[in-house]
């Protein structure tokens, strides 16, 4: 935008580091599903190729003047299910859904209580490539490796689009906590079956899962250095758990993650679904600048900033119930009242409550990235 | 007695529970009498849910252990006594949507507060909530949705239950995380949450409960 004084980069890097901006960056997390309702293919068409669902976000980007930092969606459905990103059984349109739909993860028991201590003995991606995978697909080894190969090609692709651009992707390694790894696999009754009634065996798998989570992403992180790194969690928060449960097994691998990837100069990118109201302070015992905490709009994201100013970046969190049936002025006027309350001093980035939702409405969109770029913080 | 089994329910003992539960029945008492102590329970819970003290996943322990109690009881409890119910909801994942995790849970604390409730499913195409609103007659029909895909077939679905004469003997609810009160404007719905226990504070609200 004609004004602007720093690149995307600077700019999302400056919010990282609670410094000030010429505006507030923004980041979308669009994914290929919504980005092929906006560019006009179906969804089956994005769920069987992730080539074509990267090209549908950098006709997003480029249709709609582009923004600060891509979110990375070089993917298929199989392919984060062969990665262990998405560990559950799934219904992928054009093979289990119409065309049309979203692609959509089935809660059900496949992990079994037996299956902790075999992930802490055998580290949890030997587990889940030799014994887990097969029961939730029936992909080949060849099948395998083909998707890894597509996600590499198509990855390093989506590398060298966002250099033609001038942005630099959001992150390019992310891993999920490995509470949340644990509860889709087992399911979330049974899970916290497990918490209660036997719990030793799951901490044992949450503190190898955690060492292994480490070193994979640290890994990536060098191999990309974009110095940041994504984590996801979408069950651990204090509207499902007590404090108890939170502070035995997912506060102390947390703060294990987030110091090892700082110890490495990686910032840790959260994506923290629910309600997390009452987890909030304990985010302040992370290094100042440590971490971005992306929130999906069920979180009160003023109030969090009340408690992280001027410690960590927050991101979010236009809700996706209004993208998809709100109006642009609504949509306008919500995100001027996080540019103003919640970037008043740097320390935010604008974006999605979660993902950009598969029927956002292309106005509502372009309401979103407009009003960031021509907002003054 | 009632106590008893309501302290080992508001601590999630499970194998006590039903320990006392056998013991009472081989003692010949009312089956009624020890699922309403059970009940009692639930309802206490229920109550440290909604002043912040229990937690979600609290809420799913214990009425995984009512729905054991209950698959005991049930059986022995007189066709009578079983269907005496505080009124009728109608659940539902509609099209576009296959979640069912939080419609789940609604369903079994609606079960556990004495409703009558006819699943749906998921993925329902908004014809067939209309068809068994005529046949069910619910008091109220929940619309449950983790997507925002599901938003369209929810206010599909109400303006049929409009156009077949039914909107004023139904009181609509939707719930999940993604809902919104401006998804409830948008979709014709009468009330909107994402908490199971304010579902069931409004269905007893509507059916005249406590």
């Amino acid at each position: 935008m004609a004004g602007d004084m720093m690149t995307g980069t600077e700019r999302l890097w400056a919010a990282i580091k609670l410094e000030e901006t010429d505006r507030v960056p923004i980041v979308p997390q669009l994914m290929p599903e919504p980005a092929a309702r906006l560019t006009g293919i179906t969804q089956a068409r994005v769920a069987a190729d992730n080539a074509v669902a990267l090209d549908a976000i950098l006709k997003t980007f480029d249709d709609y003047g582009g923004w600060d930092s891509i979110y990375p969606g070089t993917y298929t459905p199989l392919q984060l299910q062969v990665l262990g990103a998405d560990p559950m059984k799934m219904r992928i349109p054009g093979r289990d859904l119409p065309d049309d739909y979203q692609w959509q993860l089935v809660e059900e028991e496949i992990l079994q209580p037996r299956d902790y201590d075999k992930i802490s003995e055998m580290g949890f991606d030997r587990f889940y490539q030799e014994e887990y995978l097969a029961r939730i697909s029936n992909l080949s080894v060849d099948d395998v490796n083909r998707e890894i190969g597509a996600l590499m090609t198509t990855g390093m692709r989506f590398v060298e689009e966002c250099d033609k651009r001038n942005v630099k992707p959001f992150f390019m390694g992310s891993g999920m906590h490995p509470f949340f790894t644990l509860s889709l696999m087992r399911s979330m009754v049974a899970f916290t079956k497990d918490l209660y009634y036997n719990p030793d065996p799951v901490e044992r798998a949450i503190k190898r899962m955690t060492a292994d989570v480490i070193a994979a992403q640290i890994a990536l992180g060098k191999e990309f250095r974009l110095g940041t790194l994504l984590i996801t969690e979408e069950r651990a928060s204090a509207y499902n758990y007590p404090p108890r449960v939170f502070e035995r097994f997912w506060w102390p691998y947390t703060k294990q993650i987030v110091n090892a990837f700082w110890s490495e100069g990686i910032v840790t990118i959260f994506h923290l679904d629910q309600y997390w109201d009452k987890n909030i302070r304990y985010f302040r015992e992370l290094p100042r600048g440590s971490f971005v905490l992306g929130l999906d709009s069920t979180t009160n994201i003023f109030a969090a900033k009340d408690v992280l100013r001027g410690h960590a970046c927050l991101h979010g969190d236009v809700p996706a119930a209004l993208l998809s049936v709100g109006k642009p002025d609504e949509v306008r006027d919500y995100c001027r009242r996080l540019i103003s309350r919640v970037g008043d001093d740097g320390g935010f980035i604008l974006g999605s409550g979660c993902g950009v939702p598969l029927n956002v409405k292309p106005e509502n969109f372009r309401a979103m990235i407009e009003t960031g770029k021509n907002t003054k913080a | 007695m009632t106590e008893e089994l309501s302290d080992l329910i508001l601590n999630f003992k499970r194998d006590a529970v039903l320990e006392i539960v056998e013991r009472r029945l081989g003692a010949g008492e009312d089956p009624l009498r020890i699922l309403n102590d059970c009940r009692r329970g639930m309802t206490l819970v229920g109550e440290r849910f909604q002043q912040g003290d229990f937690f979600l996943a609290e809420l799913v322990l214990s009425a995984e252990i009512f729905k054991e109690v209950t698959a005991v009881i049930e059986p022995r409890l007189s066709r009578a006594k079983s269907s005496q119910t505080k009124g009728r909801v109608l659940i539902g994942t509609l099209q576009g949507d296959i979640h069912e995790l939080g419609k789940n849970i609604l369903i079994t604390m609606l079960r556990v507060h004495g409703f009558e409730v006819h699943d749906l499913g998921v993925d329902v195409p908004p014809s067939a909530v209309v068809d068994k609103v005529r046949g069910f007659k619910p008091h109220v029909v929940g619309f449950s949705a983790l997507i925002t895909t599901a938003f369209p077939s929810m206010k599909e679905a109400v303006a049929l239950i409009q156009e077949a004469g039914l909107r004023d003997s139904v009181k609509v609810m939707i719930g999940g995380g993604v809902t919104t009160a401006g998804v409830r404007d948008y979709a014709g719905a009468d009330f909107q949450t994402t908490d199971a226990m304010e579902g069931v504070a409004y269905c007893l609200k509507i059916t005249g409960g406590k």
